[in-house]
């Protein structure tokens, strides 16, 4: 089959993106507009979240992509856009552009799940890599994909049947994202935003073992039981809650009066233009950097544990750890540690693609453009949206 | 106004407690949600949408990044917002809650003292207070006042 050249279109929460990927094995050109880098310096937690926003990059960020990969609107085969889940006036800013040009310019359009996009960038950079490329290394089935980042904890057990991938949700956090806990916490600890790359490099530097953090308790009063026959019987559901260990660590805080050494680092750090992990360290007591490390590997030993508990229950084949938190450097050396010892091979994708971007959402959609799924041009955002 | 009290321990009895203030919210409500990280805001609204039979407790979880959680009831539409990320008047506005705002639906907002505007558009207030100690527990005082 002749090469295709799919635009993927991403604008469900902070970031504008756009970018150009061939036949869903490599990326062309991939830009994303991000507001994060900017305001960073004012210590204030400031979103691009803006629906007016979106609108406003929209046009420069596809021209961009396009030009980057040398290529106009007419020799794109396809578009590709982000339907949900996500803020619905974001999507709507994506999705209403897309449609538009799919329209003007006469070519097929394919609606994408987000968190669909995020498992298939792992499956993108791999392609590129040149992996599953023969038979005696071809993507074996089925995959469980933990995506993991600021906004979702998800499990997921893909499938495919002939070129089309299915998904089965068989875990999600019950309160807090992983990443949300990160965020919080190193709010907590007057670390900064965002909280999980200072956490990650400052745990090195404290004692992972000194704090214990009770693992967190979930009950399954939904869990699917009696008569479900073979599918639903003993597979269970695998539930993260991170809440909790949030609310940890702020009663640690309290009982081991650590807020006066938190306040005098906000105000030592608020001194710092751009505080380094120098500073950082420089201005973090033994007791925070060990409540860190603690916290860091009281995280890491949960989604590890649960992720690897699902990968026996389902019988995966091989496992994908994408979103923003699939960066974290110790994450990463525990789920290579553990599946190896299993024998269960583990892809994570690079850092750039490890958050919202538009390559993963162009890598996604071809599948489903060799299947001819293609979108009705009246299909909306779905703010909710489930994948399956 | 009105103003009512309630004291809970597990997570279980602040689900069940929301539950119950479903009944009281009639729609349309805009609902300032106060308390401090940790003081069980989110699964206080897991009973709210629950009660509305919007959602099933297991599936509310923080809209922190994702800002604005939609749950879509038989009768009522629940929101659950949070603008613990949100920093200007002019961020809010494009956030678009005014929209949100409709006979049949609730509202129910996170960090929402930061903007007057709200302020002015609220019609009742929850108030979550972490009260536990190595006595009480895992206890929480939760306010209700409708104005």
């Amino acid at each position: 089959m002749a090469d295709a050249y799919i635009l993927g279109i991403e604008s469900s929460c902070d970031e504008t993106a756009a970018a150009v990927v061939r036949s869903g094995e490599q990326i062309v050109s991939n830009v994303v507009f991000s507001q994060i880098a900017m305001h960073q310096p004012y210590g204030g937690v400031v979103p691009e979240l803006a629906s007016r926003e979106h609108l406003k990059a929209i046009i420069p960020v596809v021209r961009e992509a396009l030009a980057d990969a040398g290529k106009d609107y007419q020799s794109i085969d396809a578009l590709a856009v982000t339907q949900g889940p996500g803020l619905a006036g974001a999507l709507l800013v994506g999705i209403s552009y897309a449609k538009a040009l799919a329209f003007a310019l006469d070519k097929p359009l394919i609606a994408v799940n987000h968190l669909e996009g995020h498992i298939h960038a792992v499956l993108l950079e791999e392609r590129q890599k040149g992996s599953f490329s023969s038979s005696e290394h071809k993507l074996n089935f089925p995959v469980l994909a933990l995506v993991v980042s600021g906004g979702h904890t998800h499990l997921y057990l893909a499938q495919q049947q002939g070129e089309s991938w299915s998904y089965e949700n068989i875990g999600h956090t019950r309160d807090d994202a992983a990443g949300e806990a990160f965020d919080k916490v190193a709010k907590l600890l007057a670390l900064g935003y965002p909280g999980g790359p200072i956490i990650d490099k400052l745990s090195t530097h404290g004692d992972p073992t000194a704090v214990k953090f009770p693992p967190s308790q979930i009950k399954h009063p939904d869990r699917r039981h009696q008569g479900g026959g073979v599918e639903s019987g003993d597979r269970p559901r695998m539930d993260f809650s991170y809440s909790g260990i949030k609310t940890a660590v702020l009663r640690y805080i309290e009982m081991h009066g650590l807020q006066g050494a938190i306040d005098d680092r906000r105000r030592a750090l608020s001194d710092i233009a751009q505080p380094k992990l120098e500073d950082y360290i420089a201005n973090c007591d033994r007791q925070s950097l060990d409540l860190v490390a603690s916290f860091q590997r009281a995280m890491v030993d949960d989604l590890v544990g649960k992720t690897l508990a699902a990968a026996r229950a389902y019988d995966a084949a091989t496992l994908f750890v994408t979103g923003g938190v699939a960066a974290n450097n110790e994450l990463r050396q525990g789920f290579e540690r553990e599946s190896a010892m299993e024998g269960l091979p583990v892809y994570f994708p690079s850092r750039p693609l490890s958050t919202d971007n538009a390559a993963m959402i162009a890598a996604a959609a071809y599948p489903k453009f060799l299947s001819g799924d293609f979108a009705p041009l009246d299909f909306s955002a779905e703010a909710g949206l489930a994948l399956k | 106004m009105s103003t009512q009290e309630f004291t809970t321990h597990s997570a279980e009895e602040t689900i069940a407690l929301g539950r119950k203030l479903a009944g009281m919210l009639a729609p349309p409500k805009v609902v300032l949600l106060r308390g401090e990280l940790g003081a069980g805001k989110t699964t206080l609204v897991k009973g709210i949408a629950e009660g509305f039979q919007a959602a099933s407790a297991d599936n509310v979880t923080s809209p922190t990044f994702t800002l604005v959680h939609e749950y879509r009831g038989p009768e009522v539409n629940v929101y659950h917002i949070d603008l613990y990320r949100v920093d200007t008047p002019r961020q809010l506005e494009t956030l678009g809650i005014d929209d949100l705002i409709a006979e049949n639906s609730v509202l129910l907002i996170e960090w929402g003292d930061k903007f007057p505007s709200l302020q002015r558009d609220q019609n009742a207030e929850i108030t979550l207070k972490h009260s536990g100690n190595e006595r009480t527990g895992d206890e929480r005082r939760i306010q209700l006042r409708i104005y």
